[in-house]
């Protein structure tokens, strides 16, 4: 039955798919609050999750429990990270940002195996909220609760973020502060403290991003979430980077990429190990046709 | 008589005035080398040649020499992203993957098709171009910024894309032939001066790009695009152009690196990761980014310190992701506070010293009015 195992592939994306539209919009909030891409998203995010897991299997704490105090955690790093290097580096060009991230990358690395027990583990179990052969079964279709968890968090956040954006005092800053961060502060808006939060919520974003995403795969490393966070880079340049809704859109058609050239290789095996390359080079083609992104508009450069 | 004596005279003195001309040429000569910074890039390759003399002597540790080789392969992509960085302000995180390129191009040609190291050599440098040229031309159409996320991505994807065609690329001794000589005797050794000659090579080119048109105009760039593009200079056609260096730096590297070390396994080694592309970021960073001197210093903190001292030392062999550690902390520090990196700090050392002896001889003899 070809539907219902493409349907399967369909459903096997979307624990990944959350965590790389949390971290997207982390992603997308940094960049338009504080001008750079922050290449240390992932790192942060599995800090987050590198606390949850500690908690859990050495100190034998419930995950759902945990998860909380991980997502702390990541809040107060990405707000240090802000308040300590950023704020006081303002006169870093961009590309000196972007290194700065780089560095926090390898800073971050550096201290996981110290910080963590877990680190030194030889192999982390997998630790989804609920165990994942546990699931609902809709027609030949089998879905885990996992899943289900996983797609009620990312909504329900994503609906959330949204409306304080859109209707809150402090979606109003955030706008004011991303579209002019001088003129925001000459109409009274303390950006300082406005930069500082997006860090801290782009810091949790991830590390919820981390802890859906360590229900299907093992922690191995600081570098688990890389390859979401490409992902997550590459929705944000192929939704342009102008609005904070593109880059979503964005995530979600590389990860609906994903799943047709997944069933394009039920069909042609061949194809299965050059996946990830066939996805990146249609994206490649996309920016090519749209360098601004999908929804992004030309951003005029004032001298 | 008359004429007698003014040979007998003039005769020393012309010799005295042509001994004297000499003596100055020599040294107008001497001078004029000790300012050629070439001189400088000899005897430092000629420095690591002896010392490998010596290791095959047996009177130094061969593996600290092979430390050194290890070293000197990163160089050679420091030099390439010394121009990309410091010279037109791009910043790239796939130079893991072009590595890893030159690494499996070598691999193919020397063990499955049966090839010399030269071939190796071509086919690495023009299958890193061609990937190179459309991934540049994509990435930097967009804007200079976006660059560090694609070659991000197209890191990745090569990764993923080699462990496809073979996860563990491995050369025998044998199989590697250069020039037709008896393959068995290119010893680990003899690599070693290869490494040390193509880095001097490398080290040249770098040099004269730095100083020709071409580097001046990726260093107007750097400066300011706007006034680069008045002064007509296309932006696309520089940084592509630096793009493209860094990557055919990066592909050589790959190829020493199989060379030297003939086994690489991708599932488990770090060297196509980003933690590789870090590094070398992080080296040239903490040389200074304009410096070819700065870079090889700064790459030699890296990997070199690590690698020929460190890894004696108990603590350290256990806890490898301290040198990584510093290694960020150096970077967010340098950048933050100190753009100049090793380089300017080497310079102002330098400065104070001078301006130190010439206030003690101030101080014994008097100011220097002439």
């Amino acid at each position: 039955m070809p539907i219902a195992s493409y349907l399967q592939i369909l459903i096997g994306v979307i624990p990944s798919m959350c965590a790389g539209i949390l971290a997207t919009f982390a992603v997308t909030l940094i960049f338009k609050t504080s001008y750079t891409t922050n290449f240390a998203q992932g790192v942060i995010s599995a800090i987050g999750a590198y606390v949850a897991v500690e908690l859990t299997l050495v100190y034998g704490l419930p995950l759902w429990a945990v998860a909380f105090v991980g997502v702390i955690v990541a809040f107060i790093v990405g707000v240090a990270i802000d308040v300590l290097i950023f704020r006081n580096g303002r006169y870093v060009n961009a590309l000196g940002k972007q290194i700065i991230t780089m560095g926090l990358i390898s800073i971050f690395i550096g201290l996981i195996p110290f910080v963590f027990k877990v680190a030194q583990f030889e192999s982390v179990p997998v630790l989804p909220f609920i165990h994942l052969t546990q699931g609902i079964t809709v027609g030949d279709v089998f879905i885990q609760y996992n899943t289900i968890i996983s797609l009620v968090v990312t909504v329900v956040l994503l609906v959330a973020v949204f409306i304080l954006l859109q209707k809150s005092k402090w979606g109003l800053s955030v706008r004011a502060t991303a579209s002019n961060e001088i003129v925001a502060g000459m109409m009274g808006i303390n950006t300082k403290v406005i930069t500082a939060v997006s860090w801290g919520i782009a810091g949790s974003f991830g590390a919820v991003a981390a802890t859906l995403y360590i229900g299907n795969v093992t922690l191995s490393s600081g570098y688990i979430m890389t390859t979401t966070q490409i992902n997550a880079f590459l929705a944000g340049i192929l939704g342009g980077f102008a609005t904070f809704y593109g880059p979503i859109f964005g995530a979600v058609i590389i990860y609906m990429l994903n799943v047709l050239i997944g069933c394009i290789c039920i069909h042609v095996p061949v194809l299965s190990n050059w996946k990830p390359a066939i996805v990146y080079f249609i994206v490649m083609l996309l920016v090519l046709w749209k360098p601004h992104g999908l929804f992004g508009k030309k951003m005029v450069k004032k001298v | 008589m008359n004429k007698l004596n003014r040979n007998y005279l003039n005769m020393p003195l012309y010799r005295a005035e042509n001994e004297r001309r000499s003596v100055e040429n020599t040294l107008a000569l001497l001078n004029k080398l000790r300012k050629n910074p070439v001189v400088g890039y000899v005897i430092f390759a000629l420095i690591l040649t002896v010392t490998q003399i010596l290791s095959s002597a047996g009177l130094v540790n061969s593996s600290f020499v092979y430390a050194i080789g290890s070293t000197l392969i990163f160089c050679v992509v420091s030099l390439g992203f010394c121009l990309l960085l410091g010279y037109s302000a791009l910043a790239s995180l796939g130079t893991a993957g072009f590595i890893g390129i030159g690494a499996y191009c070598t691999y193919y040609c020397l063990a499955e098709w049966g090839l010399t190291i030269g071939v190796a050599f071509i086919m690495s440098i023009v299958i890193a171009l061609i990937v190179g040229a459309i991934v540049g031309y994509i990435s930097l159409r967009i804007e200079g910024i976006y660059l560090a996320i694609v070659t991000l991505g197209i890191s990745q994807i090569i990764k993923e894309v080699l462990a496809a065609l073979v996860d563990t690329i491995k050369i025998k001794g044998s199989q590697i032939t250069l020039f037709g000589i008896d393959s068995l005797k290119l010893k680990t050794e003899s690599i070693f001066y290869i490494i040390v000659g193509m880095m001097l090579l490398l080290m040249i080119i770098t040099h004269n790009i730095m100083n020709s048109p071409t580097g001046r105009a990726m260093l107007a760039m750097k400066n300011s695009t706007s006034a680069a593009q008045a002064f007509g200079i296309s932006l696309m056609k520089y940084r592509l152009l630096a793009f493209m260096i860094s990557i055919i730096y990066a592909a050589i590297a790959g190829m020493l690196f199989m060379l030297y070390n003939r086994y690489v396994s991708n599932s488990s080694s770090t060297l196509f990761t980003l933690s590789t592309s870090l590094n070398i970021l992080g080296a040239v960073i903490i040389g200074g980014m304009k410096s070819i001197w700065g870079t090889v210093a700064g790459t030699f903190i890296i990997y070199g310190i690590d690698k020929m001292f460190l890894q004696d030392i108990e603590f350290f062999r256990e806890n490898p992701t301290l040198i990584t550690l510093f290694c960020g902390i150096l970077v967010v520090v340098v950048i933050m506070f100190y753009p100049g990196g090793l380089a300017q700090l080497l310079m102002e050392v330098k400065y104070k010293v001078e301006a130190f002896i010439r206030k003690k001889k101030e101080g014994k003899y008097g100011k220097d009015l002439g």
